[in-house]
């Protein structure tokens, strides 16, 4: 602590038992709300430095209206005229919260239950120690993501390294307003996760393709780790490999029976039987044939469904009730599977090739419809969880398709559209399980989203780390308030008045909940606004002019003697 | 506007609230005039050794034995001027003055309640423009450190003492007016529409 210079003195204790309240000149006008401060006690027989939060500023000396009346007139010369020349005249009485003292062999805060006793000095928490209090971590740490500074301080003054290990364990969530820099955020996270001291295996789903500007991370240095001799190559350097819609396949075979129903909404009772009989059996065939029950072909799938049709059951012989029905849905699956460009007979996804060590991979999705887009990321996730799982247990081995010995991060944009609060869709149930069972095998995901009040409740209370950002509907407000627990009510109401690129940051990736300013991104920031009135202008411009004449210009026509025959 | 005697302290209700009786026909060789001490004349009360308290006129009492007194007179008015001198000489004008402050003959000021208290029959002098001037002087804006002791003394007579204070003020300091209008603007206010209802 700064033990020279007390900030403030104590006055007494606040509304509830952990809040106290103390009065400031603040000449600096560095106790802004959500600042930190500390004072002194003896807890156990040891003097400790005790940690708040200050949660809200009261000032006790204003002028009266009427020292106002003229703006051209310093109300502090009307009060020198009656005898008051003190300029700095303000006074505070702040409210903080109690946080703790820091305990180093626990790692986080110890609530002392003991509020300062009236008179005592409270001073500002210094630089040095509020970084090492705040989180687990020191910049440059395996493990770990600088992602910017303290709000409340100067600009790099009190850095903000969040511990990733949580982060990567225990899932994340991001929300905003659009335009409060929720991408910008994600991009910054992204950037410390393929860092040298990180190299993680990443993949973002990414419907609107603004992500594709991390691709500058394989050549910025400062994602190099360099080698002892300058010559040689960069012994690490993070690969960013973009899939563009179409570069990744969803064999049709690895679809669930609740993927087929949710990819031909409004089957009819009929039509969903005859579907699952014939999605039974080529499943089973497919296992009996290749060993693997995901080896079948939507042609054998339709082959199935005409037998079925047209009786060819052994039970049902002769008997061709259904003939229209499995035309039908034949006709369905044919314009559902074929005119995708995510569905194919036999490529897959491949999960090597997806996730990998140092390697982030980009699923654009930004041309591909909303149902595809679930069905895609609940396949996805669903191949994932498995494979890790599964190689977790032992039952599959190198080269096996499922084989995955690596934990895995899933970024996904607009998570609202996976898990609306509106209604089950395919990809909820999924997201659930990871978010769920998750930790075990190392599977994370960060979830994205600019409308909370849309994100199903469950999904976003189990992201244990929450980043928020500008949030101004009360709707969202309120769901972030109900489902993001560990975030106090001084630091909810900032979520209006938060500006582009300040968050705070709550859970477990922090000691204690925090504002933080986001560091400047190495890489370009991708998702900039379309500027609509610079295009129009640009209409007009004379090159564009000329140049929409030249193309538009009929060819010209030989000289003819004699009349036109052009106007008969 | 010179330096003229008013009169002297007869008594004190208080450390800072004096009495003075103001000079009769007679008693010196040019009476005060009523303009002399009316209601905010700045007045000096002399402590001697070049000191005085400065003050203002807040109050005017006249002073009469004969009031009250049912039983006829056996002399005429003018009989008693020579019969009965002291007589007329118990009829009186009292003017209350507030101290609000002292000062030298160097300019040395004081604004608010005096260290020192003025002794009987003390000489009451009406205060010139250019010693007014001084006793409000202040770097940069002129001085009315005494204004709150004015109006936290609850006389009704407060806020238009202060107002005519303030209106001398304007006079005497006419690059200053923007500032004491402030003041006078929320005096003004307090005085004529705060009794009606006017909030604050």
């Amino acid at each position: 602590m700064n033990e020279q210079h007390p900030i403030g003195l104590t006055k007494g204790p606040g509304e509830t038992p952990h809040e106290f309240t103390f009065v400031s000149p603040d000449r600096g006008q560095v106790l802004k709300v959500s600042e930190f401060v500390a004072y002194r006690a003896e807890v156990d027989g040891q003097e400790r430095a005790i940690l708040a939060r200050v949660t809200n500023r009261c000032p006790l000396r204003l002028y009266p209206d009427t020292f106002l009346a003229d703006p051209n007139i310093n109300p502090d010369d009307v009060a020198a005229l009656v005898g008051y020349h003190q300029r700095g005249h303000e006074l505070f009485e702040l409210t903080a919260t109690v946080i703790g003292y820091y305990d180093e062999t626990l790692g986080d805060f110890v609530n002392p239950r003991l509020p300062p006793r009236t008179g005592r000095p409270i001073y500002l928490a210094a630089d040095e120690e509020l970084a090492r209090m705040l989180t687990k971590k020191r910049p440059g740490e395996v493990g770990t993501a600088h992602i910017g500074s303290l709000l409340s301080r100067d600009k790099d003054r009190v850095p903000i390294t969040l511990d990733l290990r949580p982060i990567t364990s225990t899932h994340l969530a991001i929300i905003a307003s659009t335009g409060a820099g929720k991408s910008y955020l994600a991009a910054v996270l992204i950037e410390e996760m393929m860092k040298p001291n990180n190299r993680a295996a990443i993949l973002i789903v990414d419907p609107h393709g603004e992500y594709d500007t991390l691709a500058e991370m394989m050549n910025h240095e400062v994602f190099f780790e360099q080698p002892p001799d300058d010559t040689l190559q960069p012994v690490y350097r993070p690969e960013v490999k973009i899939f563009k819609p179409g570069d990744v396949k969803v064999r049709a075979s690895a679809l669930s029976i609740g993927d087929l129903y949710y990819l031909l909404p409004n089957l009819s009772e009929r039509m969903e039987y005859l579907l699952r009989r014939a999605y039974h059996d080529v499943r089973e065939q497919s296992r009996k044939d290749k060993g693997d029950a995901e080896r079948w072909t939507p042609a054998e799938l339709q082959i199935r469904l005409r037998q079925l049709g047209e009786g060819g059951d052994e039970e049902d012989e002769g008997d061709d009730r259904y003939a229209g029905t499995a035309d039908a849905l034949i006709w369905r699956l044919e314009s559902v599977l074929d005119q995708s460009v995510i569905f194919d007979d036999f490529q897959h996804l491949n999960l090597a090739e997806l996730f990998r060590p140092g390697r982030c991979s980009v699923l654009q999705l930004n041309e591909v419809d909303e149902r595809e887009q679930r069905v895609m990321v609940a396949t996805l996730l669903r191949r994932l969880f498995r494979a890790r799982t599964q190689t977790a247990k032992g039952q599959v081995d190198e080269g096996d398709e499922l084989y995955l010995p690596y934990p895995a991060f899933v970024l996904i944009e607009e998570a609202h559209r996976f898990a609306p609060a509106s209604g089950d869709v395919v990809s909820t149930g999924i997201l659930k399980q990871v978010l769920a069972e998750g930790r075990k095998f190392g599977v994370a995901v960060g979830l994205i989203s600019q409308r909370p009040g849309k994100l199903d409740g469950d999904v976003l209370s189990q992201c244990n780390t929450q980043f928020i950002l500008r949030i101004v509907n009360p709707v969202d407000q309120a769901r972030v308030a109900e489902s993001v627990e560990t975030v106090g009510r001084d630091l909810l109401r900032e979520l209006p008045a938060l500006t582009k690129g300040q968050v705070i940051v709550a859970g477990e990736a922090v000691n204690t909940p925090l504002l933080c300013r986001v560091r400047t991104r190495h890489t370009r920031h991708g998702a900039e606004t379309r500027d609509a009135p610079a295009d129009w202008m640009r209409y007009f411009e004379p090159e564009e002019q000329s140049r929409r004449e030249r193309e538009t210009a009929l060819p010209v026509q030989p000289r003819r003697q004699g009349k036109s025959k052009m106007f008969k | 506007m010179s330096t003229i005697s008013l009169g002297k302290i007869i008594k004190s209700n208080s450390h800072t609230d004096y009495v003075c009786q103001v000079y009769g026909p007679g008693e010196v060789e040019t009476p005060p005039a009523r303009e002399d001490y009316a209601f905010g004349t700045f007045a000096r009360i002399g402590l001697g050794d070049d000191r005085w308290l400065i003050g203002i006129v807040y109050d005017t009492m006249l002073f009469n034995p004969d009031f009250g007194r049912l039983g006829p007179r056996l002399s005429l008015e003018p009989e008693l001027a020579v019969f009965s001198p002291d007589y007329l000489n118990e009829k009186a004008t009292l003017v209350g003055i507030a101290a609000v402050g002292m000062m030298d003959a160097t300019s040395n000021v004081v604004q608010g309640v005096p260290s020192l208290a003025a002794s009987t029959d003390a000489l009451v002098e009406r205060m010139s423009d250019a010693q007014v001037r001084a006793f409000h002087q202040g770097n940069p804006t002129p001085q009315l450190a005494y204004a709150p002791l004015l109006l936290t003394q609850g006389s009704a007579l407060a806020l238009p003492l202060l107002r005519t204070v303030i209106a001398r003020l304007m006079a005497l300091f006419p690059d200053q007016t923007d500032l004491l209008a402030v003041l006078q603007d929320d005096l003004t206010w307090k005085a004529q529409v705060g009794p009606l209802g006017g909030a604050r």
